[in-house]
């Protein structure tokens, strides 16, 4: 029998930790504070959290209100990744096993190794996390997806080229985007890069254009060192696309944004990007439509005000119907934004505020279970909350 | 009542615990107004960095030379790391780039939202970023790295007499 109790008081449990954690060193060890849902076929919830240095899998079968006792997929203590746009992330296959991604920090210099965790037993045990990748370099920004036939992707950001360059005496700007699919359940196949000197510190938005074709949006590093945003559709499950450039916002920065996009696909097969940008053409949060992979954007749209910080934007085609949410600061409150479209993007409701909270929060993020679509998001005041948005505003 | 004395107590000891020569103030809510207060009339440079940003740490020794070459430059240094960083490192950190003596302050509170609205509302947590507050007030942003030769030809404009 399984034993549910209530999410808050876990909530509670795992900050009276973190506060002795922080007692005896104030701020010496930061924490990731994040918690990523997948909904499986039969409409359980699950749900990956980071408690200080281990990463946890919860149930629930009642839509979030009550969870199961964690189930630990770290066996040992690591030192996860606490970035500002890193999170542990589960995905289900269509057999109903998960695959349970982290990462974690090999030195002081955020230097990461990304790990992945199977469970084929409906998540009683998992198998020990083992590496994505055989090179020890850097990987992080791990993502793990189940393409439209139930094969699992990963893409992470890999510094394994910048160590081949610095050892020939080279400059390399950034890192690589690198992906490997999953062999069978057993283990992730070779690793390959799909493209060089990408921005190094954003995280990853991943998307299917079909079977086999994973489309991914990331942070680029176009000539002159200016960070926007890009979309690669593979062609096939070994050839990834070129790089179709969402907007030329022209960020030109030498720094770290850690402020990754969003990526969805309609079922129309067109392309939906949301993206945060402090560039020279524009600044704050935006969104932008093609037609399809290969099409130009459609001119930016901005969501809310730079001077509300508007931030964490997410994207999710379900069925008709496409979500987009994001976080901003009303000078007290950050608040969940929601606006929903169901001409492809091409109109959307007005901006409505579903959440908010009045201390530290996680990225917004949202998830379906058949047409239903929910927010996710962990707050430090509230806990863990999974709120319906409906269909219509 | 009770539990607030202790809080208050425990608080006390946590902070007698860590206050260490060099050790950055805690940056929390209401700092950055206490940090302006601080520096009223006074042309002041303050470079917003992080521990957890690699271009910040190339570029925190620069502003050491800088700061051993101008007496003139009053230089504050704020770790705003989004998550609160440990202050013997951000001390380690800052003594490594010969910025040890120099006033500094790191972000201690995780909503961090409201400590950058409270420095500039449109900030949404790039580092690095430097703000040169002149004597009136009036601020000029320098986002990411920045060119420390328009640093010290706002230093100069600074020692002019104004009109």
């Amino acid at each position: 029998m399984r034993i549910l109790v209530p999410f808050a008081a876990l909530v509670v449990l795992a900050s009276t930790a973190s506060a002795q954690h922080q007692h005896a060193k104030p701020g010496a060890a930061p924490e990731a504070f994040t918690a990523a849902p997948a909904f499986a076929a039969d409409g359980t919830l699950w749900l990956v959290r980071p408690m200080v240095d281990r990463v946890a899998v919860l149930r629930s079968s009642d839509l979030g209100k009550t969870f199961s006792s964690p189930v630990m997929v770290t066996p040992e203590p690591m030192n996860l990744d606490w970035g500002p746009d890193a999170r542990a992330r589960i995905a289900v296959d269509p057999k109903g096993g998960l695959v349970v991604t982290f990462g974690i920090f090999q030195d002081k210099n955020f230097n990461g190794r990304a790990f992945y965790a199977r469970s084929t037993d409906g998540g009683v045990t998992f198998t020990r996390p083992r590496p994505i990748t055989a090179d020890g370099t850097s990987q992080r920004f791990e993502t793990a997806a189940v393409d439209p036939s139930g094969r699992v992707f990963a893409t992470w950001l890999d510094k394994r080229n910048v160590a081949k360059a610095r050892a020939a005496g080279k400059t390399y700007a950034g890192a690589a985007l690198a992906y490997a699919w999953e062999d069978g359940e057993a283990d992730f196949g070779p690793t390959s890069i799909a493209l060089d000197n990408t921005c190094e510190c954003c995280r990853l938005g991943v998307a299917f254009a079909g079977a086999a074709r994973p489309a991914v949006v990331f942070r680029n590093i176009f000539p002159g060192s200016v960070r926007d945003h890009g979309v690669i559709t593979f062609r096939d499950p070994a050839t990834p696309g070129p790089v179709q450039r969402v907007s030329v916002d022209d960020w030109k920065i030498e720094a770290c944004p850690h402020h990754g996009p969003s990526l969805a696909i309609a079922p129309d097969g067109s392309y939906h990007v949301a993206w945060f940008t402090d560039g020279a053409a524009r600044k704050g949060l935006f969104y932008a439509r093609a037609d399809s992979a290969d099409a130009a954007y459609s001119a930016p749209r901005p969501l809310s005000k730079p001077d509300r910080q508007p931030s964490r934007p997410y994207l999710l085609a379900n069925g008709p119907a496409l979500h987009l949410v994001w976080k901003e600061f009303d000078g007290n409150k950050v608040v969940v934004r929601w606006q929903v479209s169901h001409d492809s993007g091409r109109n959307w409701s007005d901006a409505r505020t579903v959440a908010e909270t009045e201390d530290a929060s996680d990225h917004p993020l949202l998830v379906a279970d058949r047409l239903h679509t929910y927010l996710s998001w962990l707050t430090k005041n509230e806990g863990y909350r999974l709120i319906p948005l409906g269909d219509q505003p | 009542m009770r539990l607030s004395i202790l809080i208050a107590l425990l608080v006390a000891l946590a902070s007698l615990g860590t206050a260490q020569a060099g050790e950055p103030q805690p940056f929390e809510r209401g700092s950055w107004a206490k940090l302006r207060a601080g520096h009223a009339g006074q042309p002041t440079v303050i470079h917003l960095w992080g521990l957890t940003c690699g271009p910040c740490l190339v570029e925190l020794p620069h502003w050491g030379e800088l700061s051993a070459r101008r007496p003139d430059l009053k230089l504050v240094l704020v770790a705003a790391d989004p998550l609160p960083q440990d202050p013997e490192r951000v001390a380690a950190t800052l003594a490594k780039a010969g910025l040890g003596s120099s006033e500094s302050w790191s972000f201690t509170d995780r909503f961090y939202e409201r400590l950058r609205y409270e420095i500039d509302p449109a900030w949404a947590g790039e580092l690095p970023r430097t703000v040169m507050i002149d004597r009136d007030g009036k601020a000029t942003v320098l986002a990411g790295v920045a060119d420390l030769s328009q640093v010290q030809a706002w230093l100069d404009a600074q020692a002019k007499p104004s009109h």
